[in-house]
C-alpha cells in the first residue's frame, strides 16, 4: 500500500479561551490518497474550513499531525515550509475578494512563480502563465486586463490558474462555484474534473452543497460540530448514508424534480403534526 | 390532503381571478454608457393563494422585478402598469404606496441581517407594522410575540427582547418572515429569502412559505436563482434572462416538459444528488450578459445551441400555444415540444 499523499491525524482548532473556548475542529483525522478527489460536506460552522486552512497552515492547528508528501507540515518552519507549501495550494471562494483589483491577471498567476523561484527569466515565466491561461480556458489576450474586466467565472478561473502555477500536487477549493451563477458553475465543476485527469491533480473539495461534491469526488466526509460523522466512498454516503446527520443533510437537499420534492415537503408537514400532536 | 392533489386543483385559474397584474412591465436605468434596460416588457399575473417562483441568474432582473412590485423603483424609469387589486401602484400617490407596503404587500429581503435594525430589539421591529399604523403599544407587542412564535421561534416572549444579533441567520430570516406576515399581508414577496442559509434551514422556511399559503391564503412570490428550491414549493414559474421572461408554466411543465432552450440548459447543468454521475456535466457555453451589454436578437441566442439566423437579429414574443398555459418566447418552441425528454 502506498503512503497517502496527506495524512491528518487528530486535528484539533480552538478559539477563545475559558467559558468561551469553541472547538471548531475536534480531533479530525482523514487520508487523501495521490490523485483522489475528497469532498469535505458540512453546513456553516461545522469546522470544514477551518479544517482546510489547518492542514495549509494558514491558520496553525492547537493539536494534531498534518503530513503532507510524507514530509511533517507542522514541524517545519522558513523555507523549508514555503517549499512545501507549495505543493499544496488553495482556491477561494469568492472570485471577488480573492483576486488583486490592481495587478493583471499575468502578475496574478506569475506573482507565485516568482517568489519561489526568484531567478527565473521573465520570457519562461511569461510561457508558463500562457500556458497555465491556456490550461483554465482562458486567451492570451485577457494577460494584460485586471479583474474588473472579468465576469465571476473568468475569475475563478484566474484563481485557479494562480493556484497551479506552482504545479501543486494538492489543490484545495474551498467552495469555488458557491458564488457563481447556476450555468457557470457546471463549466468549472467540469474545468476541475478536466484538470484532475490531465494534471493528475489530488483535490480536497469543501462544499456546504451535496449535489457539487457528489459529481466531482469519489470520498466524501461529512463535518458537523468539529467533528466527522461519516467517510466513505461517493456510494456508501449517497446510498446508504449511516449516519443520522447525513441522512438529515441529504433529505434537506432541494432537488429540480417537482414530485419528488413535494412528496419531501409533505412527508415533512405530516412528520411536524405528529410531534405536535403528541402530549 | 396530498400537496399533488392540491396542486392540481388550483392549476386552471381564470386569469379574471388576478390579484396582482404586471404589464409591459419595463425599468431602464440610466448609465454613462447610455440607459440599461434591467426589466423589459414583463408580464404576469398573480392569483390569490398562489405561489409563484421566478428564477434568473445574475443580471436578469428578477430584484429589480421585485423592488418594481413594491413601488421601489424609480417611477421615471419605470413604464407599464402593476395593478394590484384594482389599483395601479406605479401611478397611486406615494402615501397611498406606503400603506399598502407592510401591510396588503409585504417583503422579506436576502439578507436579514443588513434588512433588521441592530440597535432595536426583535420584538420591537416586528411589531414595527402595527407601531406605525396606531395600534397601541402593548398590543403591538402581544402580537409580535404570538407572530414569533407562528414562524417557529422557541421562546418568543424571551426571544423578543434580544436583538438581532443574538439570532442565528435561519432564526433572523424567520424574524424577517414574522415582520413581513405581522400586517396579514395578502401577497408576499420574498427576494432569495433562504441563499445565506444551510440546507435544513433553507427546507423548514420553505415549510413556513408553504404553510402560509395553505392555511392563511397568503400569496407568495417567490425570487431565487434556485430551480431546486422552487420545484417543491412553486406552482407556477416565470424564468428570466436578461430582462425578459423567457418560459412562464405550471411547475410540473417547466421541470419535466420545458420548451425554451435556456431552461433545459439550465436544469441540464445541474448536479444532482440521485441518479448516475454523468462523466462531465451539460453545460451552457458562456455566460449571462451584463444588461449594458444585450445582444441584438433573443438576448439568449450567442449561448443557444438551437439557434436560427432570425434570432440574431428579432427578439421571439413570449407565446402560449393557442389553449395552452405554456409560454415560452422562443422561434423553436412548438419544435422542442415535439421532442419531450428527448434532448435531455
Amino acid at each position: 500500500m502506498t503512503t497517502p499523499l496527506l495524512q491528518v491525524r487528530g486535528l484539533v482548532r480552538e478559539f477563545g479561551h475559558g467559558p468561551g473556548l469553541v472547538r471548531a475542529v475536534d480531533d479530525v483525522s482523514f487520508d487523501v490518497m495521490q490523485g483522489e478527489a475528497l469532498g469535505l460536506v458540512g453546513e456553516s460552522g461545522s469546522g470544514k474550513s477551518t479544517t482546510a486552512r489547518c492542514v495549509l497552515r494558514l491558520i496553525e492547528p492547537t493539536a494534531g499531525e498534518v503530513r503532507l508528501d510524507g514530509e511533517d507540515m507542522l514541524a517545519l518552519g522558513g523555507p523549508a515550509l514555503r517549499r512545501l507549501r507549495s505543493t499544496a495550494q488553495l482556491v477561494f471562494q469568492d472570485p471577488y475578494s480573492s483576486l488583486n483589483p490592481r495587478m493583471t491577471v499575468a502578475d496574478i498567476i506569475a506573482e507565485g512563480i516568482r517568489i519561489h523561484r526568484p531567478r527565473e527569466s521573465s520570457t519562461t515565466v511569461k510561457d508558463e502563465v500562457v500556458d497555465l491561461l491556456e490550461l483554465v480556458g482562458l486567451r492570451p489576450d485577457h494577460l494584460t486586463r485586471k479583474p474588473a474586466a472579468f465576469s465571476g467565472g473568468e475569475r475563478q478561473r484566474i484563481g485557479i490558474a494562480r493556484a497551479l502555477a506552482l504545479k501543486p500536487k494538492l489543490l484545495v477549493c474551498d467552495e469555488p462555484v458557491a458564488s457563481l451563477d447556476v450555468s457557470i458553475q457546471a463549466q468549472i465543476l467540469n474545468l476541475f474534473a478536466d484538470l484532475r485527469e490531465r494534471l493528475d491533480l489530488t483535490l480536497v473539495y469543501i462544499a456546504h452543497d451535496l449535489s457539487t461534491v457528489r459529481h466531482l469526488c469519489g470520498r466524501i466526509a461529512v463535518m458537523q460540530d468539529g467533528k466527522i460523522r461519516e467517510i466513505g466512498t461517493r456510494e456508501q454516503i449517497y446510498e446508504d448514508p449511516q449516519h443520522e446527520y447525513t441522512r438529515a443533510l441529504m433529505a434537506a437537499v432541494p432537488e429540480p424534480d417537482p414530485r419528488s420534492e413535494r412528496a419531501k415537503l409533505a412527508a415533512r408537514r405530516s412528520a411536524q403534526t405528529t410531534e405536535a400532536g403528541r402530549p | 390532503m396530498s400537496t399533488q392533489a392540491r396542486s392540481d386543483t388550483s392549476a386552471p385559474v381564470e386569469v379574471g381571478q388576478a390579484m396582482l397584474s404586471v404589464r409591459d412591465l419595463t425599468v431602464t436605468f440610466p448609465s454613462a454608457d447610455g440607459p440599461i434596460r434591467a426589466v423589459n416588457g414583463m408580464s404576469f399575473d398573480v392569483r390569490p393563494r398562489e405561489r409563484l417562483g421566478i428564477v434568473g441568474e445574475s443580471g436578469s432582473g428578477k430584484s429589480v422585478t421585485a423592488q418594481a412590485l413594491l413601488g421601489l423603483t424609480p417611477r421615471d424609469h419605470t413604464t407599464g402598469s402593476i395593478v394590484f387589486e384594482g389599483e395601479d401602484l406605479l401611478t397611486a400617490p406615494q402615501d397611498r404606496l406606503r400603506a399598502l407596503r407592510g401591510w396588503d404587500i409585504s417583503y422579506v429581503f436576502q439578507d436579514p441581517l443588513s434588512a433588521l435594525d441592530p440597535t432595536r430589539t426583535v420584538g420591537h421591529q416586528v411589531a414595527q407594522p402595527l407601531l406605525l399604523r396606531r395600534v397601541p403599544k402593548k398590543e403591538a407587542h402581544r402580537r409580535a410575540v404570538e407572530m414569533l412564535g407562528e414562524v417557529g421561534i422557541p421562546d418568543p416572549a424571551r426571544r423578543a427582547r434580544n436583538y438581532p444579533h443574538q439570532f442565528s441567520g435561519g432564526m433572523r430570516q424567520r424574524v424577517m418572515i414574522a415582520m413581513a406576515l405581522i400586517g396579514q399581508p395578502r401577497l408576499v414577496i420574498a427576494d432569495e429569502p433562504t441563499t445565506a442559509l444551510d440546507v435544513r434551514v433553507q427546507a423548514k422556511i420553505i415549510d413556513l412559505l408553504y404553510r402560509l399559503t395553505d392555511e392563511q391564503g397568503v400569496a407568495v412570490v417567490f425570487i431565487t436563482h434556485d430551480l431546486g428550491i422552487l420545484a417543491g414549493l412553486a406552482e407556477r414559474v416565470i424564468v428570466m434572462y436578461a430582462g425578459r421572461v423567457m418560459e412562464e408554466c405550471s411547475t410540473d411543465e417547466l421541470y419535466y416538459r420545458s420548451i425554451h432552450p435556456y431552461t433545459l440548459g439550465l436544469l441540464e447543468s445541474l448536479p444532482r444528488i440521485s441518479g448516475p454521475v454523468p462523466e462531465r456535466l451539460l453545460t451552457i457555453g458562456g455566460g449571462p450578459p451584463a444588461p449594458s451589454r444585450l445582444p441584438t436578437g433573443c438576448p439568449f441566442h450567442p449561448r443557444c445551441q438551437y439557434v436560427q439566423p432570425e434570432c440574431r437579429t428579432t427578439p421571439p414574443p413570449l407565446e402560449r400555444p393557442p389553449g395552452g398555459e405554456h409560454a415560452s418566447a422562443c422561434l423553436r418552441a412548438a419544435w422542442l415540444a415535439e421532442r419531450p425528454g428527448e434532448l435531455r
